[in-house]
């Protein structure tokens, strides 16, 4: 076996695999050692179990988004729309429920739907028309935008909001933990075991792997596609959703921010324990290393513009780690 | 009749002489003591089997591989070739079938790619270079303007192109691989004018080609290489097309008994294919295959055969034609139909197209037989242990060396990998089972364990097509076997018919002439 790097230098298998090693758990022990560094600095404010339960919470609605995210870019397509589609999602939840008197049951269900319906669309775009899928969620998240500033003329829906909807995302119904975090787990363990335990998942995971052989092992390679955005857009949705019970208010471009965090998230979760394949755990870890580098940054009191640099580089050093572990694998 | 090639025109200096090349890659010997050498200004024909090293020789010759061993000498001066660059500055152009070309840009654009062009104040000046390479165009006879656009030329013109960035670059040799292979009669005739007039210029021209009356005709040399080896240099009156085949088959093997075979005649059939057509690739191919028996598709690379098995599997559809499997009409609009109604196929591209490399061998095995493992049709989740069993069983059948199931795919031997294609049919035990050159690039052992369980498969009732490429494997393998030539089935070959040498003429003959024979 030849171990050429892409530079046409060989690697001992040692040094092979202490980068193999480094590739793979750079993002684990990244997290850690962030977490032990803040803790060193500020013993008092962020090692506390409110802290981290108000970390988790923070995190959630990233988490779910970029869960949803995970699925897309398992089946190999890059799904742009996520941000403004929960943007959409929020300002019409809160308008179904506020202007529209909705039950807020039924507002949830036809606006999960409605996400389902978006990632369809992408879905048959990307597949059926062939067009790339930067483009095409790029283009369907500026009508989303765009349909959003529509329903609500631009103006938050605020006036009106029940106390029950806020509720949702605020409260702690299951044993004092917030709602968002259950939630998030029902997710995300949900979408774990669809990829990791189910036979659609292997077909999922084969999809994204090399569509050319799932074609001819007799995968429909075009289905699984469109339910990789399926999900991605229901995700959508649902952060969408909790957003606007957490801010009391459907905002225009309120979730537009989440499409960087969530990419970011997806390619470090790429860059754990496995090299550079995406996958739902992965994806955990690289929310979690986001959300905890957020809250050091604001316990210390660095200015907001420090979030965007922090997320922009980290986006930068994920895909590096990630395109290093499938150079190793591959290698 | 066969002489060593380095007493050949040991008078003069040749413009480029390789001398006993060896490569391997990997573990495969792909060149052992290789030589060729070619004069000035001649036309060299070389040939051989698929698999014979021709193309990791131009590969070499055009900088883009290294040699292990031997060296290359230009104008009789040794010299390396480390890079594409290279080989162009030292006068070699190549040609290859596959042309590169950039849509967007003009003929003139294309024919000056990569070629250093005067400027004016920083700017390309283009009338500069349309007067210089007007003569040129015309002379290889581009009909089309300098200044059109490259997109919808024909794949004659864009030859003629690729001869004329080639005279633009001082080209002292010109190596030109199958370049026939998709130009019609009249142009192909075009071609060969020029080739005649580039030699008479003094520009040598490499010809690479199966069609052995091109070579007769235009070579006044011509070099075979079998297995990795040059086996002669046929010059002049020798060149006949019985030396030429006798030299690309060797000594001939004796066939797979008779009495081995299996009679197919009473059995059920299975498929019927009629008259399938998907312009240009296959046209009105008609054949059936019955249960239990061992279909052969032989021929040469480009004849179509891998189109074909992907039209039988869905993979593409079918200009015409009607298919029919165990009596119903079949016609897959896509391989998950095929799959369903009862197919299998081993792709020719076993790492692109077969294998998730980076995916163990258990996924691999299991990914087109997902519906047996999961705990109930309402749940679908992976029962891991009938995974885990299922996938040591057919390891074990198999004997797939590998360290678990649980290793990636694509750290196992070629030999291992195809095993793993292989298994993974057997788990869904399809009808029909399509294996596309299924061991190429497999260790002589692994071949062999392959050929006997393909014979088991067709024993237990599967209908197995081989399509393979090396004449040595079908008669060993098949119980009836159909070549290929041009998109369509020109041979049937039964029992004691199938040798590897009707299986070789077959694949060269038809279609040409039989006069031409004599002509030299």
């Amino acid at each position: 076996m030849s171990m050429v790097m892409s530079g046409g230098r060989r690697l001992s298998p040692s040094s092979k695999a202490a980068l193999g090693f480094f590739a793979r758990y750079a993002t684990i022990i990244g997290l850690l050692l962030m977490i032990a560094v803040f803790a060193f600095l500020s013993p008092r404010a962020f090692p506390t179990l409110n802290n981290f339960t108000n970390v988790l919470n923070q995190a959630s609605l990233a988490m779910i988004i970029a869960g949803g995210l995970t699925l897309a870019v398992i089946v190999g397509e890059l799904d742009l729309s996520i941000g403004f589609a929960a943007s959409l999602h929020g300002v019409l939840v809160t308008g179904l429920i506020v202007a529209n008197k909705l039950p807020i049951p039924l507002a949830i269900v036809i606006v999960i739907a409605l996400g389902a319906l978006i990632g369809l669309v992408n879905g048959i775009i990307v597949t059926k028309a062939k067009v790339n899928s930067v483009i095409a969620t790029l283009g369907v998240g500026t009508i989303l935008t765009g349909l959003a500033f529509a329903y609500s003329a631009g103006v938050p829906i605020v006036a009106g909001v029940p106390e029950a909807f806020l509720q949702l995302s605020l409260g702690r119904w299951l044993f004092g933990i917030p709602n968002n975090i259950i939630i998030m787990a029902v997710v995300l363990g949900g979408l774990w075991i669809l990829v990791e335990r189910t036979a659609l998942g292997q077909e999922i995971q084969a999809v994204g792997g090399n569509p050319a052989a799932a074609r001819l092992a007799g995968i429909n390679v075009d289905r699984i596609k469109i339910l990789g955005f399926v999900v991605s857009g229901m995700c959508a949705a649902l952060t969408g959703i909790l957003l606007a019970s957490r801010l009391g208010s459907g905002t225009t471009s309120a979730a537009d921010s989440y499409l960087l965090t969530a990419f970011a998230a997806v390619f470090l979760g790429s860059a754990t324990l496995r090299d550079g394949e995406f996958h739902v755990l992965g994806t955990f870890v690289g929310v979690l290393i986001i959300a905890f580098g957020f809250n050091g940054l604001n316990i210390f009191g660095a200015p907001t513009f420090s979030q965007y640099i922090f997320q922009g580089a980290i986006l930068i050093v994920a895909v590096g780690l990630a395109s290093l572990g499938r150079m190793i694998s591959e290698s | 009749m066969l002489s060593p090639d380095r007493t050949v025109s040991a008078a003069m200096t040749p413009f480029v002489a390789a001398e006993s090349i060896a490569k391997a890659y990997g573990g495969v010997q792909a060149l052992t003591d290789v030589s060729l050498m070619i004069a000035p200004g001649e036309v060299h024909g070389l040939v051989g089997a698929n698999g014979a090293g021709k193309s990791t020789l131009i590969k070499i010759l055009a900088g883009l591989v290294q040699p292990d061993a031997g060296r290359i000498l230009v104008d009789g001066a040794p010299t390396s070739l480390p890079t594409p660059h290279h080989a162009t500055d030292l006068g070699m152009s190549f040609i290859h079938q596959e042309l590169a070309f950039i849509p967007g840009m003009t003929v003139l654009q294309n024919i000056l790619l990569g070629v250093p062009k005067k400027t004016r104040f920083g700017m390309v000046d283009w009338q500069a270079a349309a007067r210089e390479v007007a003569p040129i165009a015309e002379r290889v006879g581009i009909k089309a303007p300098l200044s059109a656009s490259v997109k919808g030329l024909s794949t004659a013109e864009n030859w003629l192109i690729n001869i004329c960035r080639a005279l633009v670059r001082n080209a002292r040799l010109i190596v030109m691989d199958e370049p026939t292979a998709s130009l019609s009669a009249a142009e192909a005739e075009k071609l060969f004018a020029i080739v005649e007039d580039l030699s008479a210029s003094g520009v040598a021209v490499l010809y690479v080609s199966h069609r052995l009356d091109e070579i007769m005709r235009l070579c006044s040399r011509v070099s075979v290489f079998r297995d990795g080896r040059s086996v002669g240099c046929l010059e002049g009156a020798a060149i006949t097309r019985p030396a030429l085949i006798e030299a690309i088959v060797g000594s001939a093997v004796a066939p797979l008994a008779a009495t081995q075979r299996h009679p197919v005649a009473g059995r059920k059939i299975t498929l019927t294919v009629d008259a399938l057509t998907r312009a240009p690739k296959v046209n009105g191919v008609s054949f059936e295959l019955r249960q239990g028996e061992v279909l052969g598709i032989g021929g040469l690379v480009g004849a179509g055969r891998t189109e074909l098995a992907r039209l039988i599997y869905g993979a593409d559809r079918a200009d015409s034609g009607v298919m029919t499997l165990d009596g119903a009409s079949f016609s897959p609009s896509n391989p998950t139909e095929a799959v369903k109604a009862g197919l299998g196929l081993v792709p020719e591209e076993r790492r692109s197209e077969g294998l998730l490399l980076t995916k163990s061998v258990a996924f691999n095995l299991q990914i087109a037989n997902l519906a047996n493992i999961v705990r109930s049709p309402v749940l679908p989740l992976i029962d891991r242990r009938k995974r885990e069993a299922l996938s040591l069983e057919i390891v074990r059948d198999l004997a797939v060396k590998t360290p678990s199931i649980d290793t990636p795919v694509g750290r196992l031997s070629g030999g291992n990998q195809q095993k793993v294609v292989i298994g993974r049919w057997l788990l869904r035990a399809p009808k029909v089972l399509i294996l596309d050159e299924p061991t190429r690039g497999v260790d002589i052992g692994a071949r062999g364990e392959i050929h006997r369980l393909v014979r088991e498969l067709a024993a237990r009732g599967m209908a197995v097509i081989v399509i393979s490429s090396e004449p040595d494997e079908l008669p060993d393998l098949c119980d009836r076997v159909l070549i290929m030539v041009e998109g369509r089935i020109v041979r049937a070959l039964e029992g004691a018919d199938i040798t590897r040498n009707a299986i070789v003429e077959a694949s060269y003959f038809v279609g040409e002439p039989p006069s031409r024979e004599n002509t030299i």
